[in-house]
């Protein structure tokens, strides 16, 4: 545990969060950021990988969840596993790779072997080491669990299940999972991989942030207008039928499809070689289909790392209080026809190239702003007081205009923060 | 594995029109070049004598952002494709990009565009090319492979990305027919990349 000077659970850190606005120092403060990888990142689930990327006994991937090493495994009967990445001897990270495939891992410093589920193998020259009870150096294991093949895992020493703290977001997750043929998801190989110096609160900011479209991404808009497509940033933020929500656990939906009655194809630009593709697939009856070719216009964020962005995976991956890395990984339909997938590369590309950038240079923007000391809020106030909320107070329903799930996810954020949880390896 | 081979298998029996199997074959085209680049022999020194002032000339139009003479130096069939590591198939693996002619119009408009906040102040660059090696194209023309080092300065900081380009050149004026830009830094981790072209 870090030691600092500064007491977050303290009242004044309940200051630092307040309904209506935001002190720069959660964004700024490094012993803050410190605190957050525990008490937020190893404490909360996190999503980690598919089980697409490992289909095979051995394959393993690696990534970090809350800046420690992580490697998602599957191990000889078939089950996911995800470990520290950490030999137990002198602390040798074991897997450097992105990925791979692995009968066990041999620790390159002193030979120790694990298996693909983390336990202790063999140690060279056993004679001379004292252990008599190798299951006591097995590699440090994560509470692990799946939902519809999207691999979560937590270090909480008492985690509430999986469905639980994924609560009403299953709808949107069940969404945008099931208008895939046969429900079938896949993630594709390797991300894209972005870095923006400032801090990953920014990008969850942005997340369901219906209001930065108009402005941000007027570039974007322009391109479309220019090909005769309005695109679905495109929409007048104040009078769109769409809705945001802002849910339990800091988890936010963004339904753009009350929006867009045409259906979200009708929305996309004229992306490379699309031609060819929509012909093939209408001449053949399927131009129901093209749909999938985009995304399926709910973005659903899962506090604190995952958000469901067009058909793409964003992983964000704190790397230090004002610099964030975010994995981009594209997912596939694997049970629709061919071209469904050739269409998603280039529709994938599209907002990567002219929207993408644009977030970027803001949070870059935002970050520098807020390193100015005598000015101290952010202000989070749009759409106070807080609209409909359903019978259980557990969704709050707003216009996309709203700062609604920005000040829901900053709750739960500072509940987390002021009352930690026991973290610990298994 | 060729993408034409694979979505062929994939169950559908959907029809292929000949405009669709043209764009895989393209792909295919595009993996392949990228493949065997490693396993090129020695290259032809009057060929790469001639590609050098191509190559150098292109780095200096987007070091100057003079991106719409840039633009007129592609064929009609042209596509700019940056993959996300080598070696890589455009219909299989995710890229940054891959621009046909009509992307490669939209992407120097939205350079121009002031509100395209990304590139706006514009990247100075300044691009540096080496190790120029050409061979003959089977279609006419020559194929390329040369290094590049791209240093960027934005907001007061910089970045330098190092790489290397495939070109396609074709016709009387080496037109770009093909390029592949590989920077391995894309799939490592790199600040807004809107700068590289």
């Amino acid at each position: 545990m870090t030691t600092v000077s500064f007491d977050p659970a303290s009242a004044d850190f309940g200051q630092l969060v307040q309904p209506h606005r935001v002190h720069r120092r959660i964004y700024t403060d490094p012993q803050i950021f410190d605190l957050e990888m525990t008490r937020v990142f190893a404490a909360s689930w996190c999503y980690v990988g598919h089980e697409s990327e490992i289909p095979e006994a051995g394959d393993y991937r690696a990534t970090t969840l809350g800046r420690r090493p992580v490697l998602m495994t599957r191990d000889r009967d078939g089950s996911v596993n995800v470990l520290l990445n950490r030999c137990t001897h002198r602390g040798t990270v074991l897997a450097v790779e992105a990925g791979g495939c692995a009968k066990r891992f041999v620790c390159p410093y002193h030979g120790w072997t694990f298996a693909p589920d983390g336990q202790l193998l063999a140690i060279p020259f056993p004679a001379d080491h004292p252990v008599e009870d190798y299951s006591t150096l097995s590699l440090g294991r994560l509470a692990t669990a799946s939902y519809r093949g999207f691999v979560f895992a937590t270090l909480n020493a008492d985690p509430e299940p999986l469905e639980c703290w994924l609560g009403e977001a299953r709808d949107a997750f069940d969404t945008i999972v099931d208008r895939h043929p046969g429900g079938s998801i896949a993630v594709m190989g390797s991300p894209q991989l972005l870095e923006f110096v400032g801090n990953w609160k920014l990008s969850w900011d942005n997340a369901a942030d219906g209001l930065h479209a108009t402005f941000a991404h007027e570039s974007y808009n322009t391109l479309g207008e220019k090909v005769d497509t309005e695109t679905v940033l495109a929409r007048d933020p104040g009078s769109t039928p769409m809705v945001s929500k802002a849910l339990r656990n800091g988890h936010m939906v963004v339904d753009q499809r009350p929006g867009i009655p045409q259906g979200p194809w009708e929305t996309m630009r004229k992306v490379p070689f699309r031609e060819p593709m929509e012909y093939a697939l209408v001449n053949a009856g399927h131009a129901g289909l093209l749909n999938l070719a985009t995304g399926s216009m709910v973005n659903l964020s899962l506090f604190p790392n995952l958000l469901f962005v067009g058909n793409q995976l964003l992983v964000i991956e704190p790397v230090a209080v004002d610099r964030t890395r975010l994995q981009l990984w594209l997912t596939s339909a694997p049970d629709a026809p061919g071209e469904i997938d050739l269409l998603r590369l280039r529709v994938d590309e599209d907002f990567v190239n002219f929207g993408t950038p644009d977030d970027l240079d803001m949070f870059e923007r935002v970050q520098r702003g807020l390193s100015i000391p005598e000015m101290e809020w952010i202000d989070m106030s749009r759409g106070l007081p807080d609209g409909s909320v359903d019978g259980d107070g557990s969704t709050i329903y707003g216009p996309i205009t709203s700062e609604a799930p920005q000040r829901r996810y900053l709750a739960h954020y500072t509940t987390l923060m002021t009352t930690p949880a026991v973290t610990r390896a298994r | 594995m060729t993408v034409a081979a694979a979505s062929s298998s994939d169950g559908t029996g959907l029809a292929r029109p000949a405009a669709q199997a043209a764009v895989l074959a393209r792909y295919d085209e595009l993996g392949t070049l990228l493949a065997g680049m490693d396993d090129r022999p020695r290259a032809d020194p009057g060929l790469s004598a001639e590609a050098a002032p191509v190559l150098l000339h292109e780095a200096r139009l987007l070091d100057a952002g003079r991106f719409e003479d840039w633009l007129a130096g592609w064929t009609d069939d042209a596509v700019l494709w940056l993959p996300l590591s080598a070696p890589a198939h455009p219909g299989t693996d995710q890229s940054l990009l891959l621009d046909d002619n009509r992307r490669l119009a939209e992407r120097v408009e939205w350079r121009r565009d002031p509100s395209a906040w990304g590139q706006h102040p514009p990247s100075r660059t300044t691009r540096v090319v080496g190790s120029i090696e050409a061979w003959p194209a089977p279609g006419g023309g020559l194929v390329t492979r040369s290094t590049l080092l791209v240093d960027e300065f934005r907001h007061g900081r910089h970045q330098a990305l190092a790489g290397y380009q495939i070109h396609e050149l074709v016709g009387g004026d080496l037109e770009r027919r093909t390029k592949i830009l590989v920077m391995p830094a894309l799939g490592t981790g790199v600040r807004n990349p809107s700068f590289l072209l």
